[in-house]
């Protein structure tokens, strides 16, 4: 036998016969008739079954054996109601399961730390902005300045590079994400290697004919096999040669939010030319030569501050870089126009930002917040409904529960049993929710992140998780069960505890009724709430998916050519001819409008950059400022921007002749307000050299930031009269794009056999892939609000039929009395239609509140979300209702005489 | 046929006491429950007739205690049954407890002379 319980009471029940039997044979012995011997000594033995008990208790595991059967009287009870138990692993399943998969994200975007000692040390460095880009980077001399004004303190610099190609030998090339950073970069922040070494100084050297990487432990596991054997390791990037000198301790992710570097790099890898990095300078005009090495010029700005001071002595050290920054602040405003801003900018003192300041916390705090909030609200749904369904199934087995309580069954063993029954479903539904919830954080951060860059989180679970997760276990097993317990079992019972008759015909007392009518209806109101906001999210998507961006976005192709090769970058003046016939063949291509080379590759592209008016001073630098882009021929046509004045660019534009330049509707109002641009000068600089451009034209605005941002002013050149690699082609089509790309991959081949296409993506998919945000919004809201239409279905359908079982024996008496079957499902219909006006409306009300608090999210009127209102609560009285009419139908059309008998 | 003592002939063991009893009559020999029912009957000239109910559960409690073990075994009556033996552990404990049995019994005669009457 499995239990040792059950040998040891095989023996006890042993023991006890043959101490009957030896005191029968005692008696017979002494002359006693056998049947009444054993009669007497039965007598004289006791009560048997008790004596079995007691002499059990004395073992010590009555409560483990107890436990073992209520627990297989758990599991048989959870069996014999198969549809219950499934909807109670599921509600937790998903209920629990959203709030832990949402938990996570929040806690790795907003208030998980550095996995390095004190991080509450370690800030970043505000020094100045730049004149661009409004970024806070410095130049490398300055760098190097504030460095020395503080040897004692650890200040570290990196910069933002582009992603570069690693060439593995025999394996395919795979992009990269690197993090060039300063020696004392990892000394600084205190992160251990896993395997190998992290950077020193003499990793800084210049030209190094092998150069030192480190990589991400996930990175190196996946490429190597382990972070053991990616040590000393030779790779690829971008045409240079890389040693791996070691790995990253494995929680490690760099010190951006969501931004997990592959490979970590020497910021003097930069003096190689070989890799394109962010930077902002003073702009044309000013001693800037991007071509060198920068280390050596003040007016390339291009590192990010990072140091660790302790808050202490914070003050102190920002004081003293303020006095060596001096000069350099100096520099960084020389081509600043505005007097007044120049003064400011001056005034600024270097400042600290924590590391949680960042775009990632201000771009995700509000939603996921909202998305916490709305998991709640569906994990209460869960309770509610689960809670009613409960007090609905107890309702069914009060005569059962009676009984067993006739017979002695103490009421605390009654709910025990209850309770453990429950116990055993969350302890199933949260071993389900936490495998959901891994999974759903994974899905959401896909769903969050942009189309080429997924955010990488350490998602690994913690303890703030792991305490939700038990939190919301104890939380669901007392609303669903130990309270509805309880309840019944001090009122349900004791009403019940009469013969079958009144059992079957009991009335639910009005307090019940109540009771489950509450619940219902809080149900109701949540889950209107959360219909609501998933219609408004939806439509909020679908707005942003199909707004007009000023371009065709439906018949666009953007194909990324990988131009930036010396055979291309040394020959520039080639470049022209080469687009004219990358133009030619793919327009002669059937199918295809028109095509046209681009600088910029995609989306938040084109840089910014400043015009000066000439003959017109006084331009503050938000007037100057625009971004700029520069194009091929037939560019406009291309992408669908109309020409509003003027002319488009024309093959007569070379680099011989006057350079020119066409503006947005926005530049152009910026610069000349309702003056006609056409034939104005401009230039990169003030006066005197305020006339290198003549505007030959002017187009209509476009969202070439992305559809949810304003179009922005826009300048484009020529690209032929400044030949530089472009980044993108874009390709019209007549039809579908995506059906294009093998030809114009084709064709392109056929141009120029040895240009590498790395990329061929509609603009439409381009644009829509920038909608994280947005889309994460919809489509959790979306699954939410199916979640609880759901729930709500269950839930009357479940309380609904609990009740027409209960009152089978009226409809019988009513419909034996002349009563219709259409009066019968009215009764039980007119039910649910007062649950769902009483939860509705308080809904609504909710709904409004949310809908405004939520307005930062959401495109249109008030109208037209009170309308997404109107919608969900006819979405949720059609669920309710074909809920409620099953069980209606069932009680309106049993036969009355059948009913009747059975009483 | 013998006379079935009655119930208010017999003396309420004191708390415990049972435990001692026990463990006294299996010192000799390992002996079944109805042989220990018998020999405290028989030896406390049909004073103590200990219940099953008490006994049963007293025995299951020593074996716990690790003070006897059990062993089924055939009677002379070829009949199956579960022969208790006292353990070493359970001698230790027979003697301390009898030790403190008769310093009770010791006060309480000590207590119990009678006064010099007046």
């Amino acid at each position: 036998m499995f239990w040792p319980w059950e040998r040891a009471k095989e023996g006890l029940r042993e023991e006890l016969d043959s101490h009957l039997n030896m005191a029968v044979a005692e008696r017979v012995a002494h002359g006693e008739d056998p049947a009444q011997a054993r009669a007497a000594a039965l007598r004289e033995l006791g009560n048997l079954p008790l004596i079995r008990d007691v002499a059990r208790e004395r073992w010590g595991w009555m409560w483990l054996e107890n436990l073992v059967h209520d627990t297989r009287y758990a599991l048989r009870q959870l069996r014999s109601a198969p549809a219950f138990t499934a909807t109670a692993l599921l509600t937790l399943a998903f209920g629990v399961g959203a709030n832990l998969g949402v938990f996570q994200l929040l806690y790795a975007v907003i208030l998980a730390e550095l996995p390095i000692p004190h991080p509450e040390e370690v800030v970043r460095i505000q020094a100045a902005r730049t004149p661009f880009d409004q970024s806070w980077t410095i130049s490398y001399p300055a760098y190097q300045r504030l460095r020395a004004a503080t040897p004692e303190v650890p200040l570290m610099a990196s910069a933002n590079a582009q992603d570069a190609t690693l060439e593995l030998p025999n394996r395919a090339s795979i992009e990269a994400t690197l993090a060039p950073v300063s020696d004392n970069y990892f000394s600084g922040l205190g992160v251990a290697p896993a395997a190998g070494r992290l950077f020193v100084l003499a990793d800084e050297r210049m030209g190094q004919d092998e150069w030192p990487a480190v990589l991400r432990y996930d990175f190196a596991r996946n490429t190597f096999g382990s972070a053991q054997q990616a040590v000393g390791r030779h790779l690829v990037l971008n045409g240079r040669a890389f040693v791996v000198i070691g790995v990253t301790h494995r929680r490690f992710l760099g010190d951006i939010t969501g931004r997990a570097p592959d490979i970590w790099l020497p910021l003097a890898l930069q003096s190689t030319g070989a890799f394109a990095f962010s930077w902002d300078s003073l702009g044309p005009g000013h001693d800037v030569s991007l071509d060198k090495p920068w280390y050596d010029q003040p007016t390339i700005f291009w590192l990010e501050l990072t140091a660790r001071i302790p808050p202490e002595r914070r003050a102190a050290v920002l004081a003293h870089w303020d006095q060596a920054f001096r000069n350099d602040r100096v520099v960084m405003t020389e081509a600043t126009a505005d007097p007044a801003l120049k003064a400011a900018r001056l005034q600024v003192k270097t400042g600290v930002a924590p590391l949680s300041e960042n775009g990632m916390s201000k771009r995700f705090t509000a939603p996921l917040t909202l998305l916490m909030a709305l998991s709640a609200s569906i994990f209460l749904v869960g309770c509610l409904n689960l809670a009613n369904l409960q007090l609905a199934r107890l309702n069914t087995r009060a005569r059962e529960l009676s009984v067993r309580m006739a017979l002695g069954a103490s009421s605390g063993r009654l709910l025990r049993q209850i309770v453990l029954e429950d116990a055993l479903l969350v302890a199933g539904g949260s071993a389900c929710a936490f495998v959901l919830g891994r999974a759903a954080s994974g899905i959401l951060v896909r769903w969050a992140s942009n189309r080429n860059a997924l955010f990488m989180f350490d998602l690994h679970p913690n303890l703030p998780l792991a305490a939700l997760g038990a939190g919301l276990m104890l939380l669901s097993l007392l609303c669903f069960s130990i309270l509805p317990a309880v309840i019944f079992i001090r009122t349900g019972v004791a009403h019940t505890a009469g013969s079958g008759a009144k059992v079957v015909g009991i009335s639910q007392t009005a307090i019940q009724r109540f009771r489950s009518n509450m619940l219902l209806g809080t149900q109701v109101s949540l889950s209107l709430l959360l219909s609501t906001m998933a219609g408004c999210f939806a439509a909020t998507l679908v707005h942003w998916e199909t707004v007009d961006v000023g371009m065709d976005r439906e018949h666009v192709l953007i194909v990324r050519p990988e131009l930036h090769q010396p055979r291309y970058t040394d020959h520039s003046e080639m470049l022209p001819e080469l687009y004219r016939q990358i133009q030619e063949r793919l327009q002669a291509l059937p199918g295809v409008r028109s095509a046209a080379v681009e600088m910029c590759g995609g989306i938040h592209c084109g840089w910014i950059t400043a015009l000066y008016v000439h003959g017109r001073s006084g331009l503050t630098d938000e007037q100057a400022h625009g971004q700029e882009d520069h194009v091929g021929l037939g560019f406009f046509s291309t992408v669908g921007i109309p020409i509003l004045r003027g002319r488009d660019f024309s093959a007569g534009d070379t680099d011989k002749t006057q350079r020119v330049a066409i503006i947005s509707r926005a530049y152009a109002r910026q610069l000349f307000g309702d003056e006609d641009p056409i034939g104005q000068w401009v230039g990169y600089v003030p006066a005197p050299d305020d006339h290198k451009f003549m505007i030959v034209g002017e187009v209509a605005d476009a969202r070439v930031n992305g559809a949810e941002r304003e179009a922005p002013p826009v300048v484009y050149m020529c690209i032929n009269q400044n030949p530089a690699p472009v980044n993108s082609i874009r390709v019209r089509a007549v039809g579908d794009p995506r059906q294009l790309a093998d030809t114009v991959r084709q064709a392109l081949r056929e141009v120029d056999p040895t240009l590498p296409v790395s990329e061929i993506v509609p603009l439409a998919t381009e644009l829509n892939g920038d909608l994280g945000t947005n889309k994460l919004l919809a489509r959790l809201a979306a699954i939410y609000a199916s979640l609880t239409l759901l729930l709500i279905a269950i839930g009357f359908y479940g309380v609904m039929s609990s009740r027409t079982a209960r009152r089978k024996s009226e409809f019988g008496i009513r419909l034996a009395l002349g009563a219709t079957r259409r009066n019968i499902q009215m009764l039980i219909v007119g039910q649910t239609a007062r649950i769902l006006v009483a939860g509705i409306l308080p809904g609504a009300i909710l709904s409004i509140f949310a809908v405004r608090a939520a307005g930062h999210f959401l495109y249109g009127s008030v109208s037209a979300n009170s309308l997404v209102i109107i919608a969900a609560s006819l979405v949720l009285a059609c669920a309710s209702f074909i809920a409620t009419l099953i069980p209606a139908r069932c009680a309106a059309f049993a036969d009355p005489l059948e009913t009747l008998r059975s009483e | 046929m013998r006379e079935t003592p009655k119930y208010q002939n017999k003396i309420e063991l004191l708390q415990g006491t049972l435990d001692m009893l026990v463990l006294q009559a299996l010192v000799r020999e390992p002996m079944h429950g109805y042989a220990i029912a018998q020999v405290l009957r028989s030896r406390s000239d049909e004073v103590f007739n200990v219940e099953t109910g008490s006994l049963y559960p007293a025995l299951h409690r020593l074996e716990r205690q690790k003070w006897v073990k059990s062993e089924w075994k055939l009677t002379e009556a070829r009949q199956r049954a579960k022969f208790y033996q006292l353990t070493a552990l359970g001698r230790k404990h027979l003697a301390s407890d009898h030790q403190r049995w008769l310093q009770l019994v010791r006060a309480i005669g000590a207590v119990m002379v009678p006064e010099a009457q007046p």
